[in-house]
């Protein structure tokens, strides 16, 4: 017998995959080769060795974290079948109309709203919602300041520069968002239980030509517990 | 109760359903993260690792293919993974498995804790494609079969990447006294 062939009987024995002819055939080869006999033992005390060693248990945070790291819902995977009648033609073009619809009405809602400006320093959060559809991703950071983990990221959606925040936190958690020169105040964040999951999403001024920097800072029962920033490119 | 299967949670992330893409990350998130320890040894980067891959996951569910078993995709992406994270680490990172202790083995008596400690040393010392066939065998219990999907080799190769891996290990450890 060649040395590969005893080896591979070694290591088909190791995985349980002989058969009674092959265990035979090897039995007779440990037999009279002593030095195949210690390599079978060291392999099989190192196998076994190797099994076991036992799984250990993720970080507690891992899953929250994963969750809180999702893209915005309107950048996941299309489903891969449509609807039968989006597939006909006559219905494609009732379908562009009912979005070019949209896009107008949610441009006319925007330019309302930019006009009277906020009313006050502080504000709620906003659920991101359709309005995110055809994103682009600007600038993300994680947060993972102990009490406090999630991702925030700039993206620029239909309606302009938007911010979405998806934090998780033991208690609520406050966001100074503080760029082109406003500073605004989002309460409430980061219960797992909020309506909507732990995610929101605000609109920021429109950046001007240069490059632009949002500066977050993380309360904590009032108290600031980090902070972090984003950055818009020049021309972006 | 009866628990959902992969491709059925698969199929409902696709249609936007959070809650399913949570059931995938409940169930896989162990192995995936195991995984990743074993390929790169500190749990930071094995946490970082495990977040990626679940991102990645998410972002690319479009690219499934759904003849694949979702495991099989999810531990390559994994492997994948990992190997990127060893290549973005600094030398003195990637080679903290050359620390084993060089005293001459035959006066050292080795529990078995001592020696699950210079096994996982010694996998640090052996290439990340060998690592990966130890990994996907001995820690994640897959077959042959199984292997060489998520590995894209044929089977054969899988086989003899594992023999050559065995047998590393075992000629480090007893360089070290430990077999």
């Amino acid at each position: 017998m060649t040395e590969l062939r005893t080896l591979a009987l070694i290591h088909a024995e190791i995985d349980g995959e002989l058969d009674a002819r092959q265990r035979a055939e090897l039995a007779r080869e440990l037999l009279a080769e002593p030095q195949f006999r210690a390599l079978r033992d060291d392999l099989t005390r190192v196998c076994g060795t190797l099994e076991g060693i036992a799984a250990v248990e993720p970080p507690p945070q891992l899953r929250a974290s994963i969750l809180a790291a999702l893209p915005p819902v309107a950048a996941m995977p299309a489903p891969p079948r449509r609807a039968a009648w989006a597939s006909a033609p006559a219905a494609r073009w009732r379908y562009a109309a009912l979005f070019a619809g949209a896009l107008i009405a949610a441009t006319v809602l925007y330019k309302a709203s930019i006009g009277r400006g906020p009313d006050a320093n502080e504000m709620a959060g906003t659920m991101a919602g359709s309005a995110a559809r055809s994103t682009l991703i600007v600038d993300t950071v994680q947060v993972d300041l102990g009490q406090l983990t999630g991702q925030a990221r700039l993206y620029r959606a239909a309606t302009g520069l938007q911010l979405e925040l998806q934090l998780i936190a033991s208690a609520p958690v406050d966001v100074l968002v503080a760029s082109g020169g406003r500073t605004q105040r989002i309460s409430g964040l980061g219960r797992p239980d909020s309506p909507g999951g732990p995610r929101t999403a605000i609109a920021l001024p429109d950046p001007g030509p240069g490059a632009q920097t949002v500066d977050l800072t993380f309360l904590v029962g009032g108290r600031q517990v980090g902070a972090a920033q984003l950055r818009v490119p020049a021309g972006d | 109760m009866e628990e959902e299967d992969d491709g059925s949670l698969v199929q409902r992330c696709r249609e936007g359903d959070l809650k399913a893409f949570d059931r995938l990350v409940i169930r896989y998130q162990k192995p995936v993260y195991n995984a990743a320890l074993r390929m790169l040894r500190n749990p930071e980067d094995a946490r970082d690792v495990a977040q990626t891959v679940f991102l990645k996951v998410f972002e690319h569910l479009e690219q499934y293919d759904p003849n694949l078993r979702f495991y099989s995709w999810l531990y390559r992406i994994a492997l994948n993974e990992s190997v990127n994270a060893l290549g973005r680490m600094r030398p003195h990172e990637a080679i903290s498995g050359n620390e084993i202790d060089q005293t001459p083995g035959l006066e050292r008596q080795l529990d078995s804790e001592q020696t699950r400690h210079a096994i996982e040393q010694a996998l640090m010392r052996i290439q990340p494609e060998q690592r990966s066939v130890v990994v996907l065998r001995h820690f994640l219990h897959l077959s042959y079969e199984e292997m060489a999907v998520i590995l894209e080799l044929p089977e054969k190769t899988v086989k003899s990447r594992l023999y050559t891996a065995r047998q590393l290990l075992r000629d480090l450890l007893l360089e070290n006294g430990v077999c």
